[in-house]
């Protein structure tokens, strides 16, 4: 089974392509380029890949199979369970189960993976803030009220935000509306806690994904992609700040007085 | 003690819905669960033995990044899918809130201690998920004896 370098790297590139952008750490992306590329005979020496957090530059071959490429990688939501498709997947190549053709295919395949539905991920992000608010010391109805703001949160995150809004507008403004839909619940004496409202639920907000993945980035010495990745984390966590604080503002500003 | 089951019940749900929300396939969401509530767990019950809660993080965090190393060798999958949701009950997530409630009341000092409270807390995580990193993967082999390699 002898491929020309072109197809391998293209195959190798399409893998990390697909890591990358949903949401794998720089090392994985590397070692599959290579692993892949190692087990379809284009070895070290004969390629070089540079990954960084949103684009992958590859080049390699020799002669009529020349290859080079830059592959941009934005990273968007996350979707673990393409990541740990790959995973297997290039685990089974080097077991020697897949001819190129095929690798292709399932990558095809992979990348059209769905996840979980939309409905599921709202109802989901209700679950985890009224968990939360719990978690840090709200009573029952408290995590009523943010399982409440967790729908409407997720909701705008995922038909407003993610499609119209930048990231740190999207998480401002998705901050800022938790913030207003605790207070109604409050006002109207839904609960008692109007903090422990708000904590549940901007936690689905919070990037665990990128600050995760930038502190192991760092750790294993890609220092720009961890940089970048943490820079990412860093103003989502002041966004949701500002959000939440903007709102508390008008609030006082109303009402006047002390929270709470 | 029902406060620790509660909380830890709580946090094993919220790591379950932060891990569907990131498309972890359905099988993990038990180990998620656990690693997620007893890392939580930890780092409440170490705050309650006088340790600071930058400490109790720091110790939550290297229990959530063992125990998700260990599962990802056990699962033979990225250490990612355990290792995101698992983090998040333990991310200062309240801490930016009081930072924030603070600066609108006008109390500079309390949102200065409480945003470098929130600091420490993602100092300790990065210091866990680090040192834990950096340990051999040799070490995690025991846990991958099955089916051969």
């Amino acid at each position: 089974m002898e491929y020309g370098a072109d197809e391998v790297l293209e195959t190798a590139v399409e893998a990390g392509h697909i890591l990358l952008e949903n949401g794998a750490e720089i090392f994985r992306v590397e070692e599959t380029m290579k692993r892949i590329s190692r087990h379809f005979g284009v070895d070290e020496g004969h390629k070089d890949f540079f990954v960084l957090t949103t684009a992958i530059f590859a080049t390699g071959g020799a002669g009529d199979a020349k290859y080079a490429t830059v592959r941009p990688s934005p990273v968007r939501s996350a979707h673990l369970n393409r990541v740990e498709a790959i995973n297997q997947l290039s685990r089974e190549i080097e077991q020697g189960e897949y001819t190129l053709p095929e690798v292709r295919e399932r990558l095809r395949e992979i990348k059209r993976m769905g996840g979980f539905t939309p409905a599921l991920k709202i109802f989901s992000a209700g679950v985890g803030a009224a968990a939360f608010s719990c978690m840090f010391g709200g009573g029952f109805l408290d995590a009523a009220a943010a399982f409440f703001a967790g729908l409407i949160l997720y909701v705008f995150m995922l038909f407003v935000a993610e499609r119209h809004l930048t990231k740190i507008t999207g998480n401002l403004f998705g901050a800022a509306i938790v913030t207003v839909v605790s207070i109604i619940c409050y006002k109207a004496g839904f609960g008692h806690s109007l903090s422990h409202m708000i904590i549940g639920s901007i936690i689905p907000l919070v990037p665990g994904l990128n600050f995760t993945n930038g502190i192991r980035d760092i750790a294993d010495g890609d220092y720009i992609s961890g940089s970048v990745r943490l820079l990412d984390a860093i103003l989502v966590f002041l966004s949701i700040a500002i959000g939440v604080g903007l709102v508390l503002t008008i609030y006082r500003h109303i009402w006047g007085g002390t929270l709470l | 003690m029902s406060g620790f089951l509660l909380h830890f019940v709580a946090a094993a749900l919220g790591t379950v819905a932060f891990a569907l929300i990131f498309d972890v396939p359905a099988k993990y969401f038990p180990l998620c669960a656990l690693i997620g509530g007893s890392g939580f767990f930890l780092s409440e019950y170490l705050a309650t033995l006088d340790l600071s809660v930058t400490e109790a993080t720091f110790f939550a965090t290297a229990l959530v990044m063992l125990t998700s190393r260990f599962a990802a060798v056990f699962m033979r999958c990225p250490v990612t899918v355990f290792l995101v949701a698992g983090i998040i009950p333990l991310v200062p997530g309240a801490g930016i809130y009081w930072t924030a409630y603070y600066l609108v009341m006008g109390d500079t000092s309390l949102a200065l201690s409480n945003g470098f409270a929130a600091i420490r807390a993602a100092v300790a995580i990065v210091l866990g998920i680090v040192l834990v990193f950096e340990l051999p993967n040799k070490l995690f082999l025991i846990a991958g004896r099955r089916g051969g390699k």
